[in-house]
């Protein structure tokens, strides 16, 4: 049902660190490929809606605070934040687009998400979660 | 691509509620039932959420 395949034991730093790495990954190294492939697709489609609506890729700044926090949040998504930083053509976003704002708020939500989904590969590899 | 950016404001917020319900369906709950049970009520809280504070916002000028 959940697309469980093996109970083996499995190393929680490694899930974590592939969970971390690219959305879904630590869940399909867990054997749940099914709902891998959900968090996959959901993270993913969250992140890119974020960069086609210009939303702006966070780089810590000293004159606004939160924008450590927000970095920070971007950072968990892993492998798309990298690659969007390193082949975005305006990863400060377009601030005089209309959907500016909403970017941001759709590529923080999948930064977020996918930190979620390592606490959870996590928490599946030490027994803590069925 | 430009073109298929949606600009409008119910859609944008619609297809941010799908996802995040979808999100926190899967990873708080286990059985189809009960996710698909989550993902309404989620679904439904956003979005007549964002309705009541759009419409409470409303007399407010820009």
């Amino acid at each position: 049902m959940n697309g469980v395949c093996a109970p083996a034991k499995r190393r929680p730093l490694l899930a974590a660190a592939l969970a971390w790495f690219f959305p879904g990954l630590g869940h399909l190294y867990l054997g749940r490929r099914r709902t891998a492939l959900f968090y996959t697709a959901i993270v993913l489609v969250t992140f890119l809606l974020g960069l086609s609506f210009e939303g702006r890729l966070y780089s810590p700044d000293r004159s606004q605070p939160l924008t450590f926090l927000a970095t920070f949040a971007l950072f968990g998504a892993g492998l798309p934040n990298i690659l969007a930083r390193l082949f975005s053509e305006n990863p400060a976003g377009v601030i005089l687009a209309v959907t500016y704002e909403y970017g941001c708020a759709y590529l923080l939500t999948a930064g977020l998400m996918n930190l979620l989904l390592i606490l959870d590969a996590w928490d599946i590899a030490v027994g803590r979660k069925p | 691509m430009i073109a298929l950016v949606p600009v409008d404001h119910f859609l944008i917020m619609t297809i941010y509620a799908l996802l995040v319900s979808s999100f926190f369906a899967l990873l708080w709950r286990e059985g189809k039932r009960e996710r698909w049970r989550l993902f309404g009520i989620l679904l439904a809280s956003l979005l007549l959420g964002g309705l009541a504070v759009a419409w409470l916002m409303y007399p407010f000028p820009s």
